[in-house]
């Protein structure tokens, strides 16, 4: 709990101001020297108008000179520019360390907290993953992106400044009008700025939608043409597209109309400008280059009410976004933790994060699980009350229907999945956060729908683990994966997962079932191989497993979900549940005997994998 | 890739506004080009007419005019701005809705090879990208071009020297920005793909949060992932000193143009020749020019994309189907059961030839059911595709109802055939929606027809909802139904949220029940369900099938006990056809080994 009471004594900013100070504090010389560039960018400009305010008076005889004096102060009007240039071009080689840095700390203190922070992931990410990233990505640059303006903001502060000093001095009463379309551009700014979002979220929603329905009907191509419905299909894309069609005209719409404010409100001041210099014009008391210095800065001018325009929507969606990133964090983390500097690599790699095989320190006797309970929605699906014991050298297998909560019982043992309710005991101590105690090399895990990374095997398979050639070796053979790794193009380097060779689902399940095998974990939790493997192949996986066992070169313990007769035959207790309950435990030919739900998965499984070996007819 | 001149036809074609659209669109980008064009003529009357001791009035009437002009430029261009997105929408809507007509017209074999993620880039993504590229190119390539050459026609007319200059200038630039934008563009492509990669790699993770959990791996990968940071930095920095010298250099280079100009005006004006005010005007001028340059070049790398995606549109709209409808079909008897004949069918899929089917022989006659035996993959799908006729066979035919099915009618096939997959299909719309699959009149004709009258297509009607509540009932989802907040107009979550998959099945078995099908196909695929949705499913199958003729195929060998005929397949071939109760009499054959597998009774 010190965590908690630890931060909220430290946080006494909102979050999100908190967060943008520890951003500036990623590389505080690099975000001071870059700032003073920018501000330089944006403050130059004072001097480009008074070049051109020289230049037009001597022109209109204001000032009596020649044409060299004329030429001069062009070479200088080009000198200034190619100085702005420079101080770009300088800041552009501070700025990008800064930027990646703070986007990095942000992004690996989330990626750090859902990979690794006490209790289940499962809860605070969003369904689909692409959401997740979108945080990622956009959240974080949200942020960022309000610390950048900051700098922004002062360059802006300090040119307005200076060129109100200057025009003031030249005619104060215009200065003075020139206020007015200022305060009408920040006045739109802040006021439309939140249509904008709202407009904007809107078309974004709307084109999901669109998107969301073609997936859809394609995923479902075979119920719509089965069924002729392709028009009425069709006629309800067509409803979606229209709604989208108005909402991103709207959106496209509300973005223009912030330009052409702005627009006009440099042309306003234009106009205000003549109009108000026409009698001292005439008079001689406001020259041709005041009006060009005017007119010059004019459009500078505008850059202030837009950039606080800018902030005063920047702030309260980097709150958004603080907030929207915190909740991707464990429920005890918060804008302190997302913005801890926790150190960015941008320039050397990072340290390891395990150079040896951590000492095994209290070896398994038994995992028992007490009461375990998940309620998913308000139907109160889930699981119910499970009880489970594994005793070390046991083989358990978890069977039931389609939806009878197999792969839940697993989640919510390893803490995967939060329990309603329920305790876990490692060898009778009761286990506080299975998620980051239930871990290799205590147990290893190969799920029901594995995932392999865009990444060669080697580095799937051992994801950081250290094991040796040797042991990586002996886990592929386990897990009856030698035969494929032959036919991989180079072998344990073979780039693998969605964007390399792609594997079959056994390979992919085998490849896994490898990957936990290589942690030599005390206990091995495996979902349902059958989707990926034949029976054959998943019988001998489970004699090298026990094999191994035996020897001492593998896990004692193993919980397996299936349905197999490989499985079931072997286990030394089977564990069978029917909507989220246990019906029955014990050994396979007692339940046989006595659990009406285990003869009838067990009598279906027969037909499968008899259809699977049928024998020629004998006549 | 370049996409044919018949596609780039195809695709202008379905993004042409009409006349009208297309007259006010001209008429508000000649406003937007025009109305900035006058502005700065007034701004050198007013220098000038100051200078020369104007009275104040016509001073005040100038800047009065100017203001005028110039916001109204100003308005002009939103009004392109929406005008443009408004047709671009149209345009690219009728084109992502011809692209969805298209892909769902085509076969099977087609979609089989496709994910819907797939299908979602070529009829959205492509798409999207070429709207905003229609919008871009109206109001960046159109209005920028027709100002740069309005300035240059005018500054030319000022004074042809100096307009001279300043067009050679424009073209120097313009080359050499364009030179220079190929060096820029590879380092910025590098910067997007790592930064595409980094968030593929990210989102991998995610998705993979749970193993990377289990096996402990969390800190090891956010390791990698400040690696792949590291990676992004260095090709970001590499690319912003590129753009941003660029950018320094552009922005000498027009100081130096605009210098130039300034240089020769003021040589001029020394000769005389030149007006203070149209000195001011040539400043302005010079100034107008740097936006549209480099909005122009900005848009070339948007039309490389537009130009990629208008490919791969062209690719998507070239694909035919293998199967087609006949000009002069043949009808299906309208009611009662059909009978369907299999002869001598064999398949092979066109792309590959892999043979998939061979001499199957099969003959059921109306109002009779077959169950299909065999193992996953042996081809029992397969058969059953055919009698729905999602693929023609290579060899032999199909006939239902004695017709052969190439020669009938798609829509009375639809209606008279149909199917139940296991393979649950939901869509993210009402319960309503989901049933009859957005055509709300199917239940209208079911329910009693002309009763209701007319005006009876109202999605809303009574009669017609009734028929629905009373199938939902019929399948056993009476009891799920009432606990719907808003009964038939309740939303279904993506991928079927808020139904579970039992209910999914029953939802999506309960569509066949709409219709009056001759010939019904359920395909069971293996989906193990819980006992009391099996034991409800099984009911609504007997309803269902009462007086029709059926294909089954089961894994249950008990749902198969009421059956007329039973055929084993294996590797594509009927190994074993005939009555079941022979088969299963006969304790030499496959079906009575299968029985006693499963200890089902003969």
């Amino acid at each position: 709990m010190s965590p908690v009471s630890g931060s909220a004594r430290k946080r006494r900013r909102t979050p999100v101001w908190l967060v943008a100070g520890r951003l500036v504090r990623v590389s505080l010389g690099r975000y001071l020297w870059g700032g003073v560039l920018w501000s330089l960018f944006f403050i130059i400009p004072i001097l480009t108008g008074l070049v051109l305010k020289g230049l037009f008076d001597l022109l209109s005889g204001a000032r009596v000179a020649g044409l060299d004096a004329a030429l001069w102060l062009c070479a200088a009007f080009v000198a200034v520019e190619a100085t702005r240039g420079a101080v770009f071009w300088t800041a552009l080689n501070f700025w990008p360390y800064w930027w990646n840095g703070a986007e990095t700390t942000l992004r690996a203190n989330t990626l750090r907290s859902v990979l690794t922070a006490r209790g289940p992931a499962a809860s605070r990410l969003p369904h689909s993953s692409g959401e997740a990233v979108a945080r990622f990505r956009d959240d974080v640059r949200d942020l960022v992106v309000l610390t950048d303006n900051l700098v922004d903001l002062t360059g802006a502060l300090v040119f307005t400044g200076a060129a109100f000093a200057i025009m003031a001095s030249i005619d104060p009463v215009i200065t003075v009008v020139l206020v007015l379309p200022l305060l009408a551009v920040l006045v739109m700014n802040r006021f439309l700025s939140a249509v904008i979002r709202r407009v904007h979220s809107r078309a974004r929603q709307l084109g999901a939608v669109v998107t969301a329905y073609i997936g859809e009907m394609f995923a479902g191509v075979l119920a719509i043409k089965t069924s002729g419905a392709e028009a009425a299909a069709l006629a309800r894309l067509r409803e979606h597209n229209r709604r989208r069609r108005k909402a991103a005209v709207a959106d496209r719409l509300a973005m223009d109309m912030v330009d052409t404010v702005t627009g006009a409100s440099v042309e306003l001041s234009i106009g205000l400008v003549l109009l108000l210099s026409a009698a001292a014009m005439r008079r001689g008391d406001f020259t041709v280059g005041d009006l060009a210095l005017f007119t010059s800065y004019v459009g500078w001018l505008t850059l202030l009410p837009r950039f606080l325009g800018r902030m005063l929507y920047r702030v309260p969606q980097g709150a958004v976004a603080t907030e929207r990133l915190t909740r991707l964090m464990a429920p005890y983390e918060d804008a302190d933790h997302l913005s801890r500097r926790t150190g960015v690599w941008l320039t050397a790699d990072p340290p390891p994060a395990l150079t040896r095989v951590p000492e095994r320190t209290d070896p398994l006797r038994v995992l028992e699980a007490r009461g375990l309970t998940v309620r998913y929605g308000v139907d109160g699906r889930g699981l119910h009350a499970v009880d489970l014991r594994l005793e070390r050298g046991t083989f358990t297998v978890v069977t039931g229907a389609v939806g009878a909560g197999k792969t839940t019982l697993v989640r919510a043992l390893l803490g995967l999945l939060p329990a309603t309710a329920g305790t876990v005991r490692w060898n009778g101590r009761v286990v506080d956060d299975p998620g980051t105690f239930l871990v290799p090399d205590r147990v290893a895990y190969a799920g029901q729908v594995p995932r392999l990374f865009s990444e060669s095997l080697r580095e799937n398979l051992l994801l950081g683990w250290p094991a040796g050639a040797d042991e990586l070796t002996r886990a592929l053979e386990l897990a009856t994966f030698e035969q494929d790794l032959a036919g991989m193009p180079d072998g344990l380097d073979t780039l693998v997962g969605p964007r390399g060779v792609r594997l079959s689902g056994g390979q992919v399940q085998r490849a896994t079932a490898a990957r936990a095998l290589v942690r030599s974990p005390d206990l091995l939790v495996v979902d349902d191989l059958s989707s990926a493997l034949d029976v054959e192949t998943e019988q001998l996986l489970w004699e090298r497993i026990a094999g191994a066992a035996r020897d001492g070169q593998g896990p004692a313990t193993l919980l397996v979900i299936s349905h197999r007769r490989a499985a079931l035959e072997r286990a030394d207790q089977v564990v069978v549940l029917d909507r989220g309950q246990v019906v029955g435990t014990g050994p396979l030919t007692e339940l046989l005997r006595t659990c009406p739900e285990m003869r009838r998965l067990w009598s279906e499984e027969l037909v499968v994998e008899a259809e699977e070996q049928a024998p020629r007819p004998t006549h | 890739m370049s996409a044919s001149r018949d596609t780039r036809r195809l695709v202008l074609r379905q993004l042409w506004p009409g006349r009208a659209g297309a007259a006010a669109l001209a008429g508000a980008i000649l406003a937007a080009t025009g109305l900035p064009l006058l502005a700065p003529q007034l701004t050198r009357r007013f220098v000038d007419g100051a200078i020369g001791g104007d009275d104040t009035a016509a001073l005040t009437l100038i800047a009065l005019g100017y203001l005028g002009l110039a916001v109204s430029g100003q308005f002009a261009r939103m009004l392109t701005a929406w005008l443009a997105s408004r047709l671009a929408w149209d345009g690219t809507n009728r084109l992502r809705e011809s692209l969805a007509e298209h892909a769902l017209s085509l076969d099977m074999d087609y979609h089989g090879q496709r994910t819907p993620g797939e299908m979602i880039e070529r009829v959205d993504g492509d798409v999207v990208a070429l709207a905003e590229f229609v919008v871009a190119f109206l109001l960046d390539i159109v209005v920028s071009l027709l100002l740069l050459l309005g300035v240059l026609v005018v500054v030319l007319t000022v004074d042809v020297r100096i307009g001279g200059v300043l067009a050679a200038y424009c073209g120097l630039i313009w080359f050499g920005m364009v030179r220079a934008q190929r060096l820029a563009v590879p380092a910025a492509t590098r910067v997007r793909e790592r930064y595409a990669a980094l968030f593929g790699n990210l989102e991998e993770r995610l998705a993979g949060a749970e193993d990377i959990r289990a096996n402990g791996a969390g800190h090891h990968v956010v390791n990698r992932f400040h690696q792949a940071s590291a990676g992004l930095y260095r090709s970001d920095l590499r690319a912003e000193r590129i753009g941003g010298g660029l950018f320094a250099i552009t922005t000498v280079a027009f100081a130096a143009g605009t210098a130039i100009v300034l240089g020769l005006a003021a040589w001029t004006q020394q000769a005389g020749t030149l007006t203070i005010g149209t000195a001011v005007l040539l400043f302005q001028y010079t100034q107008m020019v740097r936006a549209p340059i480099e909005r122009l070049i900005d848009q070339l790398k948007q039309y490389q994309r537009a130009l990629a995606g208008m490919a791969r549109i062209g690719d998507l709209l070239s694909q035919r189907r293998t199967m087609t409808e006949p000009a002069r079909p043949l009808p299906l008897p309208p009611s009662g059961p059909l009978g369907l004949e299999l002869a001598g069918v064999g398949f092979a899929y066109p792309d590959d030839g892999e043979r998939v089917l061979a001499g199957v022989d099969l003959r059921l006659p109306p109002g009779q059911t077959l169950g299909l035996v065999g193992r996953t993959g042996s081809g029992k799908t397969t058969i059953a595709r055919m009698a729905l006729r999602l693929y023609d066979p290579t060899e032999g035919t199909v006939r239902v109802g004695g017709v052969d099915l190439r020669d009938t009618d798609p829509a009375q096939r639809r209606h008279r055939i149909c199917a139940v997959t296991q393979d649950v299909q939901l869509f993210a719309a009402t319960v309503r929606d989901n049933l009859t699959l957005f055509r709300p009149e199917l239940a209208d004709a079911l329910s009693g027809g002309g009763a209701t009258g007319g005006a009876g297509a109202q999605p809303t009607d009574l009669a017609a909802d009734d028929r629905l509540r009373a199938v939902l009932v019929e399948v056993g989802l009476g009891g799920w139904f009432a606990t719907l907040p808003e009964g038939l107009d309740t939303t279904l979550g993506q991928h079927g949220a808020g139904i579970s998959a039992g209910e999914g099945q029953l939802l999506a078995f309960a569509r066949a029940f709409l219709t009056d099908p001759g010939l019904v196909v359920l395909d069971e695929a293996s989906s193990r369900l819980d006992p009391a949705t099996e034991q409800r499913i099984e009911a609504a199958i007997d309803r269902l099938l009462a007086d029709r003729t059926a294909v089954l195929i089961a894994h249950r060998l008990s749902s198969l006990s009421k059956v007329d005929q039973i055929a084993v397949v294996e590797d594509g071939r009927v190994v074993e056809y005939g009555l079941r109760a022979e088969l299963a009499a006969d304790p030499g054959s496959r079906f009575a080994y299968l029985l006693d597998a499963a200890g089902v009774a003969r």
